[in-house]
């Protein structure tokens, strides 16, 4: 149906605008388009900004949007294909936009839903009063993989076992929204929902700011002071636990980690102690009274709940049982997430409330009962079909639901039977038909169905619900199976407009607020044994690269591999498993990767820059693995990643806050350079070192020039020892790095207590008294390699203090 | 009857182990109506640096115990004394299956011993369409649910040999089922897995069997050893029902249980969480010896 020729407001009618050519579909409400052709309220001052901006300048600022996302490092994990797969977040950039009055009706619906389901769980997992007044039958709890027998009769220690939820909305064919899906297990999005917001109005800053559009800002703000209550009456630490990297929401963990100021943990870096959770820190054990949960519940305690669990920790069901933390939701909220449930709220909302859901739910019928498994059975054709005990959102379901019109002839007789006599794990629902809201594809306006994603978290005043949040917007018209991301749909951001001016808010501390300041303790071993070997990481790159180019610039100027300083360095590399035969060997690319893995596993504490050259150093090194030539060629790509490293360096060193993080990343490439030093240096001052080796040496430190200021002499052994080895003023020398390294040691937690040094303190100043009195003549090629090896027991004695 | 117990686990490791977190499930404990458990110990060496006990979702007795020092193995060591009670079979008062569905569908409750617990696939035993098929034929051979679970109970004991070295305690229902062998464990987790397959609710008993048996009876088999065998709902009237399906037997009198759940998972003698890369090794002693 094509609607052109309509008025918007005053606006003369101009040549055919964007809106008249937005086809709508049959018999499907509109986002933008009401029942009765109008431009819902706000959308035509958008979609006339955008016809204002004209098509060339709408797709730079969409452009500057993705720009945006992609600095900002904000990716999706898919598990099609191989692992690791990064995707870029996919925004449709015309925001849905949705009137107060309309907004008002959504969440006035969501806090009694928030309600009832903290109701319905505490009776699960309490009472279980509506199994005996025979409110819900026992066969949806008692065989339900989402109960956790060990929960019930464990009370929350905060008194209620959900905090934060998230709910799955769609407007159905009468215009009213209808409640998808319930997720109270570890609803994620929340972060992206805010990514969304900030990449949307970098696009239309303009436009957002001339609207009344409510800020996010304030929702997280009253969530995270929600939660640091939680974490002070408890006297403990506030934390998100996050299954780890490979998950595939694992940036929006440490995102909002990062946003709201709270620990990003492992199952790994929490111990329990006497029924209390602590996190294994740089400083000792700290206890830990609030985690925000991203991880499925039946993964947390590897002892009582999932026995195969890998990521869980021991001991975790046991704190709860003695109510030492609050766990955000409780372990075994899942339950509520069971498809089957469905068809008991409105039943539950007035035994528990006294009155009707205000947002209807899908109409669903249990088949483990009579009279409804006859209705499914008796309507077959019309209703999805699915698993009764299935957790997941039937739209984002297509294998696991099915139509019943579209059973295959050959299987619909099975079906009709299992439905007969196991109708217990099946639910028929009503088909889900959703609106459609436009996206923008090509310099037109398209409608595509899409969902809303809306967030709720528990304050002391009530539930407050997110003025906001995302949209899922499908990938094609008509196809409401194509919302799931993972399968090419697209995320929009949700503008709520206010009639009068909005309030706004930052997360910035206000006048008046008390300033907290976390204390550097606060860094997870984890968290430390990964900068100390990202910092070894990056080290490691820098020398081989540099070994490299010195190496590549000498073949290309000799033309004769055999040269015996060519030999010599190929050795060299040899013993530290580099082939130099390879132009861009892989044990190069190996570091670069393991760089990157040990700063993935930390991203809450990398700046989007920070992480973004070290991709982009990635990148780079293997575009030019595949076609890198030996010699010249060589030497210019060493050149391009000594840059991009230097570039990584240097962010860190000029943006990186002072804290324990920094140090460990300070320690990690300080000592690798100090123990490469002392074997290169070893290696090119040995007696049998062929001619040339001393300026290879030289090259390779980084020091000719230097070398050529400080000494009269023609390179020699010596002078190069002196300057490589104990020069004071040489950022390359050995004793420049036990001066750092010194220094940094007795700055961490235990480095000097009650005047006395840690092991490991006392180690790095033996070392650099020695090397401060030491004169270069005494640098055997056997001394030097000592150096190395009580360099490496330095890097030991840290190990065994800071990350065990 | 009286019976004195005394159990004793004992697991070496490879290399000192630092630290461990384990979960003990071997104390009895008084079931009003079918036993009493008149004095009981439990103790660890190396002696734990924190235990405490508390009951789990199906009453049974834990205790946790956290190991914080190095140690080479671990010693856990029962002692109990416990009276029986020798309930004579009663008569079959189960209905049949259909009969069972309706009493299913009477019980509106989720309390820990409901029947309703122990009818889906649980972490060690899936529901499984040939064992299921293999048991259909109890049923139809039986005028009632306790007739069916008794012909099932007799047809593992028959059809299945009894053999320690085939499987291992990891081992699942349907690997037993194709090997045609196994031990306690293993025929509990097959006849409950055809049990529920039928919908006749059924659960894993851990326990003990008396060691020498009363004169001119033979010697039970898995009386060396920790046993196990199922518990079995056969509907309203006599609620449940235990048989031991490696004897062919109703278990009574000569079984002293510990405790229950919906399979070795439940109630498994030891979890723990180990911070060692070597395996370890495992050794078990019981006896148990009628004082009347």
């Amino acid at each position: 149906m094509d609607i052109g020729n309509r008025r918007t407001g005053d606006e003369p009618p101009a040549a055919r605008g964007l809106i008249d050519d937005y086809t709508l579909m049959e018999g499907i409400p509109d986002e933008m388009i009401d029942p009765a052709g109008n431009v819902r309220p706000g959308w035509s001052a958008l979609i006339s900004a955008f016809e204002d901006l004209g098509p060339e300048e709408l797709s730079a600022r969409f452009e500057r949007a993705d720009q945006y996302l992609r600095d900002a490092g904000v990716f999706y994990r898919t598990y099609d294909g191989a692992e690791g797969n990064e995707r870029p977040w996919p925004l449709s950039h015309i925001p849905l936009l949705l009137d107060e009055s309309e907004w008002m009706l959504i969440t006035h619906g969501l806090r009694q839903r928030a309600q009832l389901l903290e109701n319905v769980v505490a009776d699960i997992y309490g009472e279980n009063t509506l199994v005996s007044q025979g409110l819900l039958p026992p066969e949806l709890i008692a065989r339900n993989p989402e109960f956790l027998r060990p929960m019930v009769g464990v009370k929350p220690a905060s008194g209620h076992y959900l905090h934060f939820c998230a709910f799955e909305l769609g407007r159905g064919p009468d215009g009213t929204w209808w409640v998808l899906g319930d997720r109270t297990q570890a609803p994620s999005g929340a972060g992206f929902a805010l990514e969304n917001r900030v990449a949307t109005t970098r696009a239309l800053s303009e436009i957002y700011n001339g609207m009344n559009i409510h800020r996010l800002a304030g929702f997280f703000r009253d969530f995270r002071d929600a939660v640091l209550a939680q974490g002070k009456r408890l006297e403990g630490r506030v934390g998100i636990l996050t299954p780890g990297q490979h998950n595939e929401t694992y940036f929006e963990h440490a995102y909002i980690a990062r946003y709201l100021g709270f620990m990003l943990l492992e199952g790994e870096d929490l111990v329990v102690e006497e029924g209390q959770v602590m996190v294994r820190t740089v400083a000792g054990l700290r206890p830990v009274s609030v985690l925000w949960r991203r991880m499925d519940d039946s993964f947390v305690d590897p002892l009582e709940l999932r026995y195969d669990s890998r990521i869980g920790t021991p001991g975790m069901v046991e704190a709860l049982r003695q109510q030492s933390i609050s766990m955000i939701n409780a372990l075994g909220s899942g339950v509520l997430e069971t498809r089957a449930l469905a068809a008991f709220m409105p039943r539950l909302a007035r035994h528990f409330l006294d009155t009707d859901l205000e947002l209807p739910g899908i109409a669903t019928w249990w088949c483990g009962q009579p009279a409804e498994r006859q209705h499914v059975l008796d309507n077959f054709d019309t209703m999805v079909l699915g698993q009764a005990f299935s957790t997941t959102l039937p739209l984002d379901d297509p294998r696991g639901t099915a139509l019943g019109a579209d059973v295959p002839d050959d299987q619909k007789a099975a079906l009709r039977e299992r439905l007969a006599t196991n109708g217990v794990y099946y639910v028929g629902q009503e088909l889900v038909r959703l609106s459609t809201a436009p996206v923008y594809v090509d310099g037109r306006l398209e409608a595509r169905p899409i969902t809303l994603r809306v967030y709720a978290a528990r304050t002391e005043h009530g539930w407050t619900i997110m003025p906001g949040g995302f949209a899922r917007v499908g990938s094609a018209s008509g196809d409401t199976a194509a919302l799931s991301m993972q399968r090419g749909g697209q995320a929009a951001d949700v503008w709520v407009i206010s009639s009068s001016p909005v309030e706004r808010v930052s997360l910035l501390p206000q006048d008046g607020e008390r300033l907290v300041r976390n204390q550097p303790g606060n860094l997870p071993s984890r968290a430390a044994d990964n900068l100390i070997w990202l910092g070894r990481y990056i080290e490691r790159c820098e020398s081989t690269v540099r070994i490299l180019r010195a190496y590549n610039a000498r073949l290309a100027e000799l033309s004769n591999p055999q040269l015996p300083v060519l030999v010599h360095t190929r050795d060299y590399l040899e013993s530290v498993d580099v082939d130099a035969t390879e132009p861009l060997p892989t044990a190069l690319l190996q570091a670069i990767d393991s760089a990157v893995f040990s700063a993935g596993q930390i991203r809450d504490r990398f700046s989007p820059d920070g992480w973004l050259a070290l991709s982009d150093l990635q990148k780079s090194a293997r575009r030019l693995a595949g076609r890198v030539r030996a010699g010249d060629d060589a030497t210019r790509s060493m050149t391009v990643l000594l840059r991009k490293l230097a570039g990584f360096s240097g962010l860190v060193h000029e943006n990186m806050y002072r804290f324990a993080g920094w140090r460990f990343l300070e320690l990690g490439r300080r000592l690798e350079r100090a123990i490469h030093m002392a074997r290169t240096v070893a290696f090119y001052t040995s007696p049998d070192a062929p001619d040339g080796s001393v300026e290879i040496l030289l090259e390779i430190g980084d020091s000719v020039m230097s070398h050529r200021r400080r000494y009269s002499v023609s390179a020699g052994a010596q002078s190069a020892i002196d300057l490589l080895v104990l020069d004071q003023l040489n950022p390359r020398s050995v004793l420049f790095q036990l001066t750092e390294l010194s220094e940094q040691i007795e700055a961490l937690p235990g480095g000097v207590e009650d005047g006395q040094l840690s092991p490991a303190a006392r180690c790095a100043l033996q070392l650099h008294t020695q090397l401060v009195v030491a004169e270069p003549a005494e640098f055997t090629q056997e001394r030097l390699d000592a150096l190395a090896d009580d360099l490496s027991t330095l890097a030991d004695l840290l190990a065994a203090a800071y990350f065990t | 009857m009286l019976y004195d117990i005394r159990l004793e686990l004992h697991y070496d490791y490879d290399a000192p182990v630092s630290g461990g977190r384990h979960l003990i499930r071997v104390q009895p404990i008084s079931r009003p109506g079918s036993q009493r458990v008149i004095a009981a110990s439990l103790r660890c060496d190396p002696a734990p640096s924190v235990e405490h006990r508390y009951d789990d979702y199906f009453g049974n007795a834990v205790t946790s115990i956290v190991l914080r020092e190095p140690h080479e193995s671990l010693d856990i060591r029962l002692a109990a004394r416990v009276q029986v009670d020798d309930l004579h079979p009663p008569a079959d008062l189960s209905p049949t299956i259909e009969g069972l569905q309706q009493d299913l569908s009477r019980h509106w409750s989720v309390s820990p011993d409901s029947p309703h617990h122990f009818l889906a696939s649980s972490p060690r035993v899936p529901l499984d369409t040939e064992i299921t098929e293999f048991a259909r034929a109890s049923l139809d051979a039986s005028p009632s649910v306790r007739a069916t679970a008794m012909d099932l109970c007799k047809r593992i004991n028959a059809e299945f040999a009894y053999d320690p070295e085939a499987t291992d305690v990891e081992t699942g229902p349907r690997e037993a089922f194709l090997l045609k062998k196994g031990v306690c464990q293993d025929f509990a987790h097959l006849m409950i897995c055809g049990l529920r397959g039928l919908g006749i609710p059924a659960g894993y008993v851990s326990g003990f069997l008396r060691t020498n048996p009363p004169p001119g009876k033979p010697r039970l088999e898995g009386a060396d050893a920790m046993h196990a065998w199922v518990r079995v709902w056969c509907g309203l009237d006599m609620g449940w029902q235990a048989f031991d399906p490696t004897n062919a037997i109703e278990a009574a009198g000569d079984h002293i249980e510990i405790g229950y759940g919906r399979d070795y998972a439940d109630i498994s003698p030891i979890v723990g969480v180990l911070k060692t890369s070597g395996s370890h090794a495992t050794r078990q002693s019981v006896d148990v010896i009628r004082l009347d």
